[in-house]
């Protein structure tokens, strides 16, 4: 028996060399071992997941309800638009015509409220109404629930990417979600809130109804309005100057008769360093007063405007509401963590600290990209002027780059910026809250456009083309020469294969950054060591046993 | 998968022990029969496969999310009622056996007594007998939407199992439907973002029940997420 010990204490040793971890070596001992043993011989790397491994979404969904035409609905024109999702035209035509004129099947169609927007008298007799009065809901994205593990009311940023939201919302009947079997957000519950549009000197009555479990305000930026309205009351939203905030279940009107044109900002004024950055905020554009000026009030999720404004179509070709946002998940995720309205409080607005923040996703209209190309490219031919109204929601300034094109911004804040002292140029600095008018022309003369092509637009802060960092994401989008669309509207991009982007998994860093044209693998992640655990077990066995051996050899 | 997942999930909320799931399906198999019931399965499917992409019925008339057009429906400013029904009987009763006359009143100020919640009803459980009628009057005292909405009734009747009423701030709804005849508890809430989570959620109790639905204020706990 003794025996037996003797050997184990003398052989253990040779065991435990080898199962350490060969690079914990010295290396004058490495050497010894391949004069010994020779070189070890070439291990070969597991091959990481192809993208065919995983479930591809569908890029760019057939427009099988006909959409993209250009239309006429409830007498309503509606432009065409080229992306792979639009808007429902219904919804178009109900916020033209008024959710009081329009057809009740165009209604129902629309989702909306009766009360939703109403339009009443034509108070200059120019042929349009001037009486506007808007109803806005607040909704909540990607909430939380007791009794189950996943977001409610879910509203995807990117694949697989669901921060917490506040929204904005016209109001709407019917469920939050799409049907009782679905947890996803109806279409009109979606970031970011709706881009609003009323003509200068109209009547505008929007109707704040809280239907969130938090206090909440509007507060209009750069909007013309009276610090109180005809009875008095506070109109500003702001908590400490104006009056205190909208409790759950309340409503409340804002009033305002807008004497100067511009494209605005509107937001939520309670707590702003979490209510504002959660999504309450959204565009107010002030358009000229033009005769038979009948504007879409409301332009759900921003982006492309199907019906224009009479001052629009007479300047430009196309028109863009382009909004960007940025979201901290710290912060937007933090409605996830109880249902208690109480502990949700305390740890958005006391325990969250904006001071030591920093961004993780940043939004064009709503989504980040891939999503931002299913709905957010702009969509052009040669020699076409577009315009750009731009908003930065964002808590940090946006650096606006257009590939293959030098902008010229004509309105700062939604003033006219004198023809002389206008800029052309291929970055735009747009501080937070700032609006910018950007003129796009696709004239192919080497500077305002270097020709057709798919020409990429993104904010050139680097840290914004990743979401959460991971790239390609964020809030970039494109020019896209209708030459380079798909008849489906997506763009026929040269480089890279697409699909993976369309892989939640992909954000979820499960699939290796060159992977769609790496076909030798030598980028392939590499296979953590799983014998580590297994080697350290052993060694602990083998070390114990030794010593155990040692004691019974001492002992005698 | 994921939605698959979240449908099982929600199905798993309507009943909440392993019998009761056992006899759930018992219906809903029994159900199958039924060629409507076939047709709204698939339509439920196909609405789920669908989601963001906008796109896939066949022409303008249906639009997404509108799978309330196949419903019995009527709205207007006051708010609207989904599958009323005073009338046609469940297959397995054979008369209505009572007439209930309710009054659901709603409001944040019905969340007072339960502290962490903002929403509720004044009532926040129904017992009613099988095969009853149920009148029910919808009061919103609230300056904000709200519903009272039904779920897991019989599809052959009610058409996603639902009954549905929705007032505009300050005002009722009201609307009717039978209840069939087996024990069941029914899931009762608002599906206004947030409003069930944060208090806005009662159950119907038929009969003696198949037990207590989770998170009703003043009933039963969380089933995953306690406070």
């Amino acid at each position: 028996m003794k025996k037996i010990f003797l050997l184990l204490t003398l052989t253990l040793p040779i065991a435990f060399y080898f199962t350490l971890p060969f690079h914990w070596l010295p290396d004058n001992i490495k050497k010894q071992h391949y004069k010994l043993f020779g070189l070890p011989a070439y291990q070969s790397l597991e091959s990481s997941r192809k993208t065919k491994d995983f479930d591809i979404e569908d890029k760019c969904p057939v427009d099988r309800k006909h959409w993209r035409q250009a239309t006429k609905l409830d007498g309503v024109d509606i432009e065409a638009s080229k992306t792979c999702l639009v808007d429902n035209p219904a919804l178009i035509a109900a916020a033209v015509k008024g959710t009081n004129n329009v057809d009740p099947m165009v209604l129902m169609e629309s989702r909306l409220t009766p009360d939703a927007i109403v339009k009443g008298r034509d108070l200059d007799g120019d042929g349009d109404p001037d009486e506007i009065h808007i109803t806005l809901e607040v909704m909540e994205l990607n909430g939380s629930s007791p009794d189950y593990n996943e977001e409610i009311a879910s509203y995807d940023i990117a694949p697989g990417i669901r921060p917490g939201m506040w929204v904005f919302a016209p109001k709407s009947f019917g469920m939050s979600t799409e049907n009782f079997e679905s947890l996803k957000a109806n279409p009109l519950l979606r970031a970011p809130s709706p881009s609003i549009r009323v003509e200068q000197g109209d009547k505008v009555t929007i109707t704040l109804e809280n239907s969130h479990y938090m206090p909440h305000t509007i507060h209009l930026h750069g909007v013309d309005h009276p610090f109180v309205d005809e009875n008095g009351e506070g109109n500003d939203g702001v908590p400490q100057t104006s009056e205190v905030p909208l409790m759950p279940g309340m409503s409340r009107s804002y009033e305002f008769q807008p004497r100067q044109t511009g494209t605005m900002f509107y937001h939520c004024h309670v707590q702003p360093q979490v209510h504002i950055m959660m999504g309450l905020q959204g565009m107010l554009i002030v358009e000229e007063n033009r005769p038979n000026n009948w504007l879409e009030t409301i332009n759900v999720g921003a982006g492309h405007v199907r019906h224009r404004s009479v001052a629009s179509k007479e300047n430009y070709d196309s028109e863009y509401d382009l909004h960007y946002e940025s979201i901290d998940k710290e912060l937007n995720n933090r409605i996830k963590e109880s249902n208690d309205v109480r502990k949700t409080t305390k740890s958005m607005h006391r325990d969250y600290d904006i001071t030591d923040a920093k961004n993780d996703y940043f939004l064009l209209n709503g989504k980040s990209f891939p999503y931002t190309a299913q709905e957010s490219i702009i969509v052009t031919k040669p020699n076409q002027k577009i315009k750009l109204r731009i908003l930065n929601g964002s808590d940090e300034g946006i650096a606006l780059h257009t590939h293959g094109h030098k902008f010229t911004e004509t309105h700062a804040d939604g003033v006219l910026i004198p023809k002389a002292a206008q800029v052309t140029r291929d970055v735009g600095w747009i501080a937070p809250a700032q609006r910018a008018d950007y003129l796009v022309q696709t004239v192919n003369d080497g500077l305002h456009s270097y020709g057709e092509g798919i020409w990429l637009m993104h904010d050139h802060v680097e840290k914004t083309v990743t979401n959460d960092g991971i790239a390609p994401g964020g809030s970039g989008t494109a020019i896209v020469y209708e030459k380079y669309l798909s008849e489906g509207g997506f763009p026929l991009a040269m480089g890279v294969d697409w699909n993976r982007f369309f892989i939640a998994d992909y954000y979820k860093k499960n699939i290796p950054v060159w992977q769609s044209y790496d076909e030798n693998n030598f980028f392939a992640d590499t296979v953590k060591e799983p014998t580590y655990a297994l080697r350290f077990a052993l060694m602990i066995f083998i070390w114990t046993l030794w010593v155990f051996s040692l004691t019974q050899v001492i002992r005698r | 998968m994921k939605t698959f997942q979240s449908f099982i999930t929600l199905f798993l909320i309507s009943s909440l022990s392993n019998a009761l799931v056992a006899e759930e399906m018992d219906h809903s198999k029994h159900q199958m029969n039924n060629m409507e019931n076939i047709e709204s399965m698939d339509h439920s499917k196909h609405q789920i496969m669908d989601h963001s992409t906008h796109a896939n019925m066949d022409h303008m008339g249906e639009m997404e999310g509108m799978d309330h057009m196949h419903h019995n429906m009527s709205l207007d400013a006051e708010g609207m009622v989904m599958n009323s029904n005073d009338s046609k009987l469940p297959e397995d009763c054979k008369a209505i056996n009572q007439t209930y006359n309710i009054t659901v009143k709603a409001g944040t100020k019905y969340s007072v007594d339960f502290p962490g919640t903002i929403f509720g009803y004044e009532k926040h459980e129904l017992q009613v007998e099988p095969c009853s009628l149920l009148n029910i009057t919808f009061v919103n005292e609230d300056h904000i939407r709200h519903q009272w909405m039904v779920h897991g009734l019989p599809k052959y009747l009610y058409p996603q199992g639902m009954f549905h009423l929705e007032a505009a701030g300050g005002a009722q709804k009201s609307g009717s439907f039978i209840v069939p005849s087996d024990n069941k508890t029914y899931l009762i809430h608002c599906d206004i973002s947030q409003h069930m989570e944060k208090g806005m959620k009662a159950q119907l109790v038929v009969g003696k029940g198949n037990g207590d639905l989770p998170s009703i204020p003043g009933i039963s706990g969380a089933w995953i997420n306690p406070n």
